[in-house]
Order: C-alpha cells, then sequence, then structure tokens
C-alpha cells in the first residue's frame, strides 16, 4: 500500500484544521531551537575567545619543559636548547609553530618604581607564529631579533612603573649560579592584553636575556601551537618519545581553569538544550494530545473503516514530525541568519571588565557549525516526534465502537 | 429465501455491560442470519440493542457469549487487525453522523476505502468517480464535506461504503438526521443500489418510510429478536 501517499496529504492537511494551534506549536518548536543554537553559538564564540586569552601570549597548544619547572618557575629549572630529534617532531606538519624561550621571575626598576614581572627572552620570529603579543603591540614596536636588547612591557606596567618608550629600566633576576643579575634595558614596546598579562610579562630577545643570566644557550620552556587540536594526544606522545626526561603538557594540563571553563560551557550548551526541549515538549505533547482528543471519534471511524492502528499511529507521528519539522526548518533558519549578522564580532566593549573576568576577550566571534547546528536541529526534530508517541499512541488506541455508540 | 450460505450469521449472541457493580444486559441470545442480497432493518425502542448488534457484526465490539461470522469467517477468531483488514474489505458502514473524514475531499473519502486496499491510484479514481456519479453527486467531487449538506454528505458516506463492493452494509439510523425529502432519496438509493449491485443492507432504524420500503424486517426488544418478518415467511 501506498502509505505515505494516503497518510502525508491527510496529515499535511490536518495540521492546518486549527492554523492558530499549529501556528504556536510552530513557534514554540522554532523559538526554542533558534535559542539553543544562538546561544550554543555564542557560548562557543565565548568559549573560544578565554580560551584563546589564557593560550595565545605564550601557552599555545602546549609546552616542553624541564623536569621540575612548573615546581620552581626559575632559571635553575632549565634544558638545553632543543636538539635534532625533539625539532624533528617540533617541524613535522602536526606543528603550525613553536618557540623556545628563556623565563624566569625578575624585578623591573624605572626611575620611580620597582614591580615584580617575568622576564621573557624570545624568538620574535618564531613568537609571531604562536603568540598574539607581536601582533598586539600598541605603542612603538615589537623586537627586531634573536640578540634585539630592547624590551617591551605591558601597557599597564609602564603606566605603573611611570616609564615609557625610550625610557631605560633596570631588570633584576637571579643568574645561573643564584647571584643576582641586571641589566639595563631601554623600553622599545608596549602591548595590549589582559591587564593581568599586561603586568606580568617583559619581553626582550633571547640572547641578552641568555647573557645577562649566564644559561649559555639553555632555555626554559619550548611552547608549541598545533595545527588541530585533534593531534594534541599524538605529538604530546611524539614530544616525550624525542625528548627522554623532559616534561611535555598540553594546554589543558598547563591551564587547567581555562580548560574547565571550556568543557563547563560545553556542558552548559547541552544543559540549555535539554531544559529548552522539556519546555518544546511539554507544548508538543500539550498540542498533540488536545488535537487527538478532539478527534478521537475521527480516529475510531479510520479504524472502522479499515485502517490498522498502526497506520494511525503513523498518520499522527507523521503530523508530528511535519510540525516540528517546519519549527525546526524555520528556527534553525533563524539561528543561522544571526550567527552569520553577528560572524563579524559582537562587541562586548560595554561589559569589558565583566568579559575579562571570565578571561574572554572584548569582542566574541559566534561562528556557524554546521555540523553542530545539523546535529542539534536533527535531535530536536527527533526527540519531538519521539514525545508524540504519546498522543499518536492514544489515537490508535481509539476504540471503532465509540463512533457507533456516538451515532445513537 | 434464498438457499444460499447466509453472509452473517448471528448464533447465542449475547453483549453485557459493567459498569462499577451494576450490569447491563444490552444482548440476550440474538440468533440471526442475513442472505445474500437481503434489503433488511433492524428497529426496536431505545435501548433495545440495535446499535450493539451492528456493532458486533460490524467487528468493532466483541460479543461477550456467541458468535459472529461473516462470509464464512469467524470473528471471534481474528485478531485485531484481522478483523480491522475484514471490515476494509467486507463490510461497508453508513452512520446517523454521516462520518466523513473532514479533510478529504467527496472523491478522496470515497477513494480513501480503495487507497486502503492498494487499488492503483488511475483504477481507484476512476472507481471513486463512478461511485459518486451512481450516487447522484456528479461534480461534487472535489467538494469537502463542509461544503456539502447533510443529505449530499450522507450519499457520499453511501457511496464509500458500496465503493469497495462490500458483501454488507451496516447501516446505523442513516436517515435520522436528513430531512423528509432527503431521507426519502436516500433509502430509494439504498434500495436502487441494493437490487442493481446485489450488496446485503443491514439497517437499523425508527423511520418508518424505510422500513416500509424494506424487504424484511427485525424487531429487536430488550436483547433479543422479536419478530423476524424472513422467519414469518419460512414455510412451516
Amino acid at each position: 500500500m501506498g502509505g505515505l501517499s494516503l497518510l502525508a496529504p491527510m496529515a499535511w492537511r490536518n495540521l492546518w484544521r486549527n492554523p492558530r494551534r499549529t501556528w504556536i506549536t510552530l513557534a514554540v518548536v522554532a523559538v526554542g531551537l533558534y535559542s539553543i543554537l544562538v546561544f550554543a553559538a555564542l557560548l562557543d564564540a565565548w568559549a573560544r575567545s578565554s580560551r584563546d586569552a589564557a593560550l595565545d601570549v605564550l601557552i599555545g597548544s602546549g609546552q616542553v619543559h624541564a623536569p621540575r619547572y612548573l615546581d620552581d618557575q626559575t632559571i635553575a629549572q632549565r634544558m638545553a636548547a632543543p636538539g635534532a630529534r625533539l625539532r624533528a617532531v617540533l617541524d613535522g606538519p602536526s606543528v603550525e609553530g613553536w618557540a623556545d624561550r628563556v623565563r624566569t621571575p625578575a624585578v623591573i626598576q624605572s626611575e620611580y618604581k620597582t614591580l615584580p614581572a617575568e622576564l621573557l627572552g624570545v624568538r620574535p620570529a618564531r613568537e609571531r607564529a604562536i603568540s598574539v603579543v607581536p601582533r598586539d603591540v600598541s605603542a612603538g614596536r615589537y623586537l627586531a631579533g634573536d640578540a634585539d636588547g630592547g624590551i617591551v612591557l605591558g601597557a599597564h606596567l609602564a603606566k605603573r612603573l611611570k616609564t615609557r618608550l625610550g625610557k631605560r629600566v633596570i631588570v633584576m633576576a637571579q643568574d645561573a649560579t643564584g647571584a643576582l643579575a641586571q641589566r639595563s634595558f631601554r623600553v622599545v614596546g608596549l602591548y595590549s592584553a589582559s591587564q593581568e598579562d599586561e603586568d606580568r610579562f617583559a619581553f626582550t630577545g633571547i640572547e641578552p636575556a641568555q647573557a645577562m643570566l649566564g644559561i649559555g644557550t639553555d632555555v626554559s620552556e619550548i611552547s608549541f601551537k598545533l595545527a588541530d587540536d585533534a593531534g594534541a594526544p599524538a605529538t604530546v606522545a611524539a614530544l616525550k618519545a624525542a625528548g627522554p626526561g623532559l616534561d611535555v603538557r598540553p594546554w589543558t594540563a598547563l591551564a587547567p581553569l581555562t580548560a574547565a571553563m571550556n568543557s563547563f560551557m560545553e556542558a552548559f550548551v547541552y544543559i540549555w538544550l535539554w531544559i529548552m526541549f522539556v519546555l518544546m515538549a511539554i507544548g508538543i505533547v500539550n498540542t498533540q494530545l488536545m488535537a487527538v482528543f478532539e478527534r478521537v471519534r475521527e480516529f475510531g471511524l479510520l479504524q472502522a473503516l479499515g485502517m490498522r492502528p498502526r497506520l494511525v499511529l503513523a498518520e499522527v507521528l507523521l503530523e508530528s514530525a511535519l510540525l516540528i519539522g517546519l519549527g525546526v526548518l524555520a528556527g534553525a533558519a533563524a539561528a543561522v541568519a544571526t550567527v552569520l549578522a553577528f560572524s563579524g564580532g559582537v562587541d562586548l566593549h560595554f561589559l569589558a571588565r565583566g568579559a575579562e573576568f571570565f578571561g574572554a576577550g572584548h569582542v566574541l566571534y559566534p561562528r556557524l557549525a554546521p555540523a553542530q547546528f545539523a546535529a542539534v536541529s536533527a535531535l530536536v526534530w527527533a526527540l519531538g516526534v519521539l514525545v508524540a508517541l504519546w498522543p499518536a499512541g492514544k489515537a490508535a488506541g481509539s476504540s471503532p465502537a465509540e463512533v457507533m455508540s456516538h451515532a445513537q | 429465501m434464498p438457499s444460499e450460505a447466509p453472509i452473517v450469521s448471528c448464533r447465542g449472541l449475547k453483549k453485557r455491560y459493567r459498569t462499577g457493580a451494576v450490569e447491563t444486559v444490552a444482548l440476550n441470545g440474538v440468533d440471526l442470519d442475513i442472505a445474500p442480497g437481503d434489503f433488511a432493518t433492524l428497529a426496536g425502542p431505545s435501548g433495545s440493542g440495535k446499535t450493539t448488534l451492528l456493532n458486533l457484526i460490524g467487528g468493532l465490539d466483541t460479543p461477550s457469549e456467541g458468535e459472529v461470522v461473516v462470509d464464512g469467517v469467524r470473528l471471534g477468531e481474528l485478531g485485531k487487525n484481522a478483523l480491522t483488514d475484514l471490515r476494509l474489505r467486507k463490510i461497508g458502514f453508513v452512520f446517523q453522523a454521516y462520518n466523513l473524514i473532514p479533510v478529504l475531499s467527496a472523491v478522496e473519502n470515497v477513494e480513501f476505502i480503495l487507497q486502503l486496499q492498494g487499488v492503483a491510484p488511475a483504477e481507484r479514481r476512476a472507481r471513486a468517480t463512478a461511485a459518486l456519479k451512481e450516487v447522484g453527486l456528479e461534480g461534487m467531487e472535489d467538494r469537502r464535506p463542509g461544503f456539502l449538506s447533510g443529505g449530499q454528505q450522507q450519499r457520499v458516506a453511501v457511496a464509500r461504503a458500496l465503493v469497495s463492493r462490500p458483501s454488507i452494509v451496516l447501516a446505523d439510523e442513516p436517515t435520522a438526521n436528513l430531512d423528509s425529502k432527503t431521507a426519502g432519496e436516500l433509502i430509494d438509493l439504498m434500495a436502487r443500489l441494493n437490487a442493481e449491485a446485489g450488496a446485503s443492507f443491514l439497517i437499523s432504524t425508527h423511520d418508518a418510510r424505510v422500513i416500509a420500503r424494506s424487504r424484511r424486517h427485525i424487531e429487536l426488544t430488550d436483547g433479543r429478536v422479536t419478530s423476524d418478518s424472513a422467519a414469518a415467511r419460512e414455510p412451516a
């Protein structure tokens, strides 16, 4: 029997017997799905923004250190410059960029103030591939090369030190022997980042830093950025094999708070999905039950005329599938339009401090994730049809004798 | 009476309904045969069990005791799906309240039965259109029930009941909602279709005009057959 050719026109026309109810259900499904998809896109943008803010200054996708460096982040826990085996992995296709650094606690003294900070000796060309600091220089310039003896300070630190471009500052730190080393640097640039990072990190060329600290060509850390985060476990394993005895960790271990926030936001999307779905399900079941109860006689009639209960169930389910499907299409289309409209950025400057508190940037960039949109839409549709089984089952259970008895 | 096997045979048919502690006997031992080609009316006071008897013969309800055989098939031995299929292929229904499917046009209502039977689209459309022409509704094929008068709707119901050439048509008070002129036309129509198509009719009615046109009249009182004109005509 051409079941669909029999059921589809009936189901479609039945939907419009009570247009008001149909439009209300459509709106419930569309608005519910719209809020899920747009909320998911914003949360994803927020999660990416906060992750990028945390990782793109220094951490990258992961780091390599001397074994005890993370417990004692001083120059005493340094390691040799990366050898051939380590470089072979770092220069491999899974790694987008990497940079070795010298990094030590220091104090920076201007004419007016002395403040704590971390001195980083960096290779500017490599840093450009993995860090946003070279890009975010707001005044002056970034470092020109490994031997550049200038210093780039965070804009807020410079303000607190009451120093400025062209002025000199004194940096003091313990050297390889434990003695106090100091060196004068000219301020060549100021960078913008979160206030915490601006206060914390000061950058100079790797060679002046190594010379000041007397560590030869040793380094404190190697930071690497992966082309695809999904490849992190394999790359970490390869680096561990290439650098036995070194401490290789992915960013999730280096920034556990950021990782936890990231997981929480992913989980929150699903919590929101379930909250909205429960509300939608109540709406769908309520309206479909009303539609079924109003038509009990009709379902009895269909069975009296020779329509099997299974086909009655299929007819009511098809009505729900069409109704929810239309709502899903409308909701998804509106969500795609909204996300595309805001893909250029949602400016959160009006709550800048709040955004920074959560580790996010000032501008969120929601993006269209077609697979996620399709999966969530399909899930909402399938779950909606599933809950409609209840009213459909009621319809299929209608007694054909009802029709005769009503006619008495 | 024809000597062929009956289309419907009821033996010792009882139906009891229980509401709490109260038991109501709707049918109390009905023995009845409907022969092929019968045009029989079933009358009796309200509560005499007419609708219950039609429900049991139509396989819409199950008896408390006794047996119904339709065209050689014992209904008590059929499951829900098999009963539904039997109704689809062997029984036509005409209801007091017309009971057309409101979202389907007149021709689609008639086609619906054929579609359930799996008849090819072109054939079913041709047969449904012919059935509507037969009941005098030519040109009204595309009207939905809401755009048809009560008499026209009941004609569509008759066309729907007969289009699949069932063994028997069960009609429950088919003229009760119609004015006298329309009711008369409907009776003439059913009598003509009975004569031409040969389908058996069992019509529950209070309408004296329907009873007058029937070839057989059965009286039901308190759940029993109290008179049957066919029995009266049988040779001693």
